[in-house]
């Protein structure tokens, strides 16, 4: 976060030098942002709209932060928090915020491991409180760490090992990076088997103490909240938190356009075959990140996406097509762009891979036209609009701009970075990226060949 | 400390304390805020539409939402699925627009429309930003009213529910829900399923008559929010459904579910599935009934939530589980309520004996009264969070005026829920959580015996065929190795440790695959001093890979160990030794054995006859001559990398192979494949290829 130390208006600032507002244009979200001096990056955003109050905190840790040999511990360590600490045992955390009403999670992605709850807004209380307990006294013991890593080896078995398609999705969303010279984004989020296996205890107490400090958070709290009344509380719960040493930052050169790769993918799950054409992207701050996003949608957002209608309705050679751009999220670095589809009943896997290349050379080529991109403009606009009705997502948003763009306040000029792509630029970014030789192409079928 | 310090501290302890002192206990909530209940108005159109507007002009958008009484137990027999199609058509033509016209125009303004039939309802959604709103009145009116089913949209739909319906068959959670309502619901409406025949006999006449007979206005609902007054909603409405007349015609008589008098598993075998899946449950009532509110919280005690019982029993306590909950389907006839789970397929039965006790508790004893008002408060603690936006409020209304409950049913929400008591909670399980009815869907071949000791087992295929046991027999043998790829010849390795970042060699070991006759011979001489291991083994198998002989003999720690294991038809005897500490422990075998088994280091022996690739994927039974008991092996590719080792620099498949203990072997890419390094568990220790 970039706002000074202490109390600084950044949204106010900010409202002064925006661009006229729209009629359509959300109101720009209003927050202030301060530090504590243990290092504690603090957001409030006061929003009477609804009894809802949003309690946030990204620890600025994903899984780009892992080593060789102990993928999947920044997952796991998700897992971890929600096994007590000082004064919440074992499973209370979750059983305090249900019994009030409320909501809470976390998750984990390449980048950032984030906890939130959602709760009645009489109860801002309790969920700083129960945050604080995270940052201040995690128990991290054996018990509980065995416990969590046969949680989490069952939630790969659910989630990745037997669903279909999962498994080539998680593989496309690194396995287009070289783990010899960007091994943080060439492994998976949820780890491997051996590594969990592997994992110690100290492993877990190292971990913790490296990345689970105030200086590598952010707390953002969203929703019917009295500012003072919140600063007061975020004092008295984080205050006395000692400070950690500064986590190192993250090695990473992507080697982009290395060649084309493909590669047989082969999933008992999938009774219809899929085609998964990945590429390689740069970070979520890139200049060309927005002419991108808007390209996954013109290609594969919504029914009238080109993806659809030329291979699913003309060419009825999938029975979905679509784009995922980056699957769990923004990236501090380097992302993937994937255009894949199912492959419909009778029709060949290479017959819709040779389909797809096609789509997609064809905007490297031609263009796209005013009328999609002006359509994927207003998507982008209605879904920030719709976005700013939920607490949460609007605390996701600061979150976000803070995390990937440097500064909560980037949250507000977001829509602005959207508006200002022209044609060209989707021309440019296709025919930059979407190439041949910077793909690789997962073909998923039962047989693996 | 002396009287006067005491004192001081007296006095000084206020001073930090006031906002300063950290709470060692959860701090105690603060007044709740008196209810902010969104108002909405209604007015009935003149073509007997129901119209009701939540006015909420936070956000520059406004929801549509349309339905009326045309689900699919309105499918007429043998055209299961029949409803789902028309729902679908619906917004690939109407009035002047074709599909593409339609989907361009309300995704070129950013907005969504959307069209589906679930058992009872027809419903159409359109989300739009309030300067488009007159556009998504157009859409959603063209759609009920001016719809055009193009032929070739019909055959398009078609294509797609087929191959909706054949992925369905590979998510296994859809099959169990399947099956589940197939059991609940026996013959009824509700059991009503499109199958692949349904969908090929539905013609263009089916879907207009459908159209005719059920999408009509009178009786509709249509409820619009957020930013609109009733007024214009009114006239945007009118005018979008002009000329859209008349009342639904046609009714389905609800049978009540069908009678279980018998408890019984249906097993949904699916072969290789590394996890089973659990519905347990059965019908409920109406959703009018009063025992809805002791439901919701019954339902929550046991299976709402991350402090649910379920939850944290089957996931917290015995780790069988990543999430274990329970559903309450509510429609406008009587529900389901089951009890769900996704476990690894070792513990199936454990797992389920684990719901049903739990299950049974709930009916049984008396909820303490803190679980209860846990469950009560978070009930109505949530409340707000679920009607935060005017579409919020919208679904809500929407659903309670579907469901025919009262008028007062969302104002009086909270203040039933908090009156429940404890014998409600006990009753109301009681009566609908039977189970009547227990599916569990995954590999029937490890699970179809152990769950035969909890309750009789039918079994059935993934499209709900009955099967026999015997038929799970012969599925269990096929490994897909060809003899003629099993490479003849002698492998050394050099078993080298790392330690503090030094590597030096501890050891060798010695790899030989041979022809006897038609049997194969792997012989593995494994030599480290350091550990104390050396041992000698040999295995003799047909080329069906059928196992004859183990033979193993060697020392490991000072403890000399002997196996000797001969195979025969269906039947292991003979002795085997495995280290432990005060003494070796040794078994006499004498067992059968599953065709297909292979044992342990065989797999070893023959992984580079596999057809390795890329995602490559296998289950096995194999033997462990060690404790003489079979265990399930997964051998997988978990990815690619270049191993340097004393024989030279190769691109090679890392396989994984987890049993008990998980092995890490690398296996060149070219065929034929050759193992180049393994990676024994729980020891800095490689195993490298030399010659």
């Amino acid at each position: 976060m970039r706002c000074p130390l202490f109390v600084t208006v950044c949204g106010v600032a900010l409202l002064s030098s925006s661009r006229p507002t729209l009629a359509q244009d959300p109101a720009p979200i209003k927050f202030e942002t301060y530090s504590l001096p243990n290092g504690l990056s603090v957001v409030l955003a006061e929003d009477h709209a609804s009894q809802v109050v949003e309690v946030n905190v990204w620890y600025h840790v994903g899984s780009r932060n892992e080593v060789r040999g102990r993928t999947g511990f920044a997952h796991l360590f998700e897992h971890m928090m929600f096994q007590g600490s000082a004064n919440v045992p074992k499973a209370q955390h979750s059983a305090l915020v249900t019994n009030a009403g409320g909501i809470n999670n976390g998750s984990t992605t390449e980048d950032r491991t984030n906890f939130f709850e959602t709760l009645p807004s009489n109860r801002l209380n309790l969920g700083l409180w129960l945050e604080a307990e995270h940052m201040r006294s995690l128990a991290v013991n054996k018990d509980n760490f065995e416990n969590q890593r046969q949680a989490v080896k069952e939630e790969r078995r659910l989630r990745v090992d037997n669903q279909p398609y999962t498994w080539a999705l998680f593989e496309g969303s690194y396995g287009v990076y070289d783990s010899t010279t960007c091994f943080p984004y060439a492994h998976s989020v949820i780890g491997s088997m051996s590594d969990l296996d592997a994992a110690q205890t100290n492993d877990v107490l190292a971990f913790y103490k490296q990345y689970y400090v105030p200086n590598n958070a952010t707390l953002t709290v969203v929703g019917d909240i009295a500012p003072a009344e919140a600063k007061k509380l975020v004092q008295q719960y984080f205050g006395d938190i000692p400070r950690g040493a500064d986590p190192a930052n993250v090695e990473c050169t992507p080697k982009f356009n290395t060649g084309a790769v493909r590669r047989n993918v082969k999933d008992v799950n999938a009774n219809l075959p899929a085609v998964f054409q990945v590429f390689r992207v740069p970070e979520y701050k890139s200049a060309d990140y927005p002419a991108l996003n808007l390209l996954s949608t013109i290609l594969g957002g919504g029914e009238s996406s080109r993806l659809n209608r030329s291979l699913a309705r003309e060419k009825k050679s999938a029975a979905q097509a679509f784009t995922i751009f980056n699957p769990f999220g923004p990236r501090n670095g380097a992302g993937v762009f994937l255009a894949g589809g199912i492959v419909n009943q009778g029709v060949s896997m290479d017959t819709l891979d040779a389909q797809l290349a096609s789509e997609l050379a064809k905007v490297a080529r031609d263009g796209v036209t005013d009328a999609e991109l002006t359509k994927a403009k207003n998507a982008y606009r209605s879904s920030v609009i719709n976005a700013r009705q939920y607490a949460a997502s609007v605390a996701e948003a600061l979150q976000t701009a803070n995390q990937f763009l440097g500064s909560p306040a980037a949250v507000n000029e977001q829509l602005a970075r959207y508006m200002k792509v022209s044609v060209a630029d989707i021309t440019r970014v296709a025919a930059t990226y979407l190439r041949p030789d910077n793909s690789l192409t997962l073909l998923v079928s039962k047989e693996g060949k | 400390m002396t009287n006067r310090t005491l004192c001081l501290v007296a006095l000084f302890i206020p001073f930090v304390s006031v906002g300063a002192q950290y709470p060692t206990s959860p701090p105690l909530p603060a007044p709740v805020k008196p209810a902010q209940f969104p108002p909405f108005q209604e007015a009935t159109l003149p073509n007997g539409v129901r119209l009701v507007v939540v006015e909420n002009h936070k956000a520059p958008v406004v929801s549509i939402s349309l339905s009326m009484a045309a689900g699919g137990i309105y499918d007429p027999t043998g055209k299961e699925g029949l409803a789902s199609i028309v729902a679908g058509l619906l917004t690939k033509g109407g009035g002047a627009r074709g599909a593409d016209q339609i989907s361009e125009a309300i995704e070129s303004v950013g907005g969504s429309l959307f069209a589906g039939a679930n058992l009872d309802f027809t419903t159409v959604r359109a989300n739009a930003l309030t300067s488009s709103a007159p556009l998504a009145f157009e859409l959603v009116g063209d759609a009920v009213a001016r719809p055009t089913f193009p032929d070739k949209e019909l055959e398009l739909l078609r294509t797609q529910t087929l191959s909706g319906l054949q992925l369905e068959l590979s998510d296994p959670a859809a099959i169990a829900s399947a099956t589940f309502s197939r059991a609940v619901y026996g013959t009824g409406p509700y059991a009503k399923r499109a199958k692949p025949t349904t969908v090929q006999t539905i013609t263009r006449d089916d879907v207009v008559a459908f159209h005719k007979a059920r999408l009509r206005p009178s009786g509709a609902l249509l409820v619009v929010a957020g930013d609109i007054t009733l007024a214009k909603a009114t006239e945007l409405a009118t005018r979008a459904l002009t000329g859209w007349t008349g009342a639904p015609t046609g009714t389905v008589a609800m049978t009540p579910p069908a009678a279980h008098a018998n408890q019984e598993i249906l097993l949904v075998h699916r072969p290789g599935s590394v996890q089973s899946n659990i519905y347990t449950g059965g019908p409920t009532f109406l959703p009018t009934d009063a025992q809805s509110y002791p439901l919701r919280i019954a339902s929550r005690i046991l299976g709402g939530g991350p402090q649910s019982r379920l939850f944290l029993i089957v996931r917290e306590q015995k780790s069988y589980a990543y999430d274990a909950h329970t559903e309450t389907a509510r429609p406008k006839g009587v529900g389901t309520f089951r009890a769900v789970t996704q476990v690894r397929t070792e513990v199936t039965d454990s797992a389920l004996a684990e719901v049903l006790a739990q299950v049974r508790r709930i009916q049984s004893e008396p909820v303490p009264a803190k679980e209860l008002d846990d469950a009560k408060n978070s009930l109505v603690g949530q409340f707000p969070l679920t009607i935060q936006t005017a579409d919020d409020v919208a679904q809500a209304v929407t659903d309670a005026k579907l469901l025919g409950l009262p008028a007062t049913y969302l104002q009086t929400y909270r203040t039933r829920l908090a009156a429940v008591t404890g014998p409600e909670v006990m009753a109301a399980a009681k009566r609908v959580m039977g189970p009547a009815v227990i599916v569990v869907v995954g590999d029937a071949t490890k699970t179809y015996e152990k769950l035969k000791k909890i309750a009789p087992v039918t079994l059935l295929t993934v499209d709900g065929t009955p099967m026999s046991p015997s038929e799970l027999e012969v599925k269990a043998s096929a490994i897909a190795v060809d003899p003629a790829k099993l490479r003849l010849g002698v492998d050394s390795f050099d078993v080298v440790l790392t330690q503090g970042g030094q590597s030096r060699s501890v050891g060798y070991q010695r790899s030989e695959l041979a022809k006897r006759g038609n049997d194969f011979v792997y012989t593995e001489a494994v030599s480290i001093p350091l550990a104390g291991l050396q041992q000698n083994s040999t295995i003799t198998f047909a080329p069906s890979l059928a196992l004859k002989e183990i033979k193993q003999n060697g020392s490991v720690q000072g403890q000399t160990l002997t196996t000797s294991l001969t195979f025969s038809g269906n039947r292991v005897k003979g002795s085997a030794m495995a280290p432990q500490a005060g003494g070796p422990k040794t078994t006499a075998v004498d067992t059968t054995f599953a065709p297909g088994t292979i044992d342990g280091s065989q797999l070893v022996a023959i992984l580079h006859g596999m057809d390795l690739a890329d995602g490559f994927k296998m289950t096995v039974n194999a033997f462990d001559s060690g404790s003489g008991t079979t265990e399930t092996n997964t051998v997988r590719v978990t990815g690619r990398e270049t191993a340097t080792v004393p024989a030279g620099t190769f691109e090679a498949y890392r396989v994984e192979v987890a049993g008990k203990q998980t092995v890490n072997i690398l296996v060149t890419v070219a065929a034929p494949h050759r193992i180049v390094k393994i990676m024994p568990p729980g020891a800095p220790l490689e195993i490298r290829l030399v010659k």
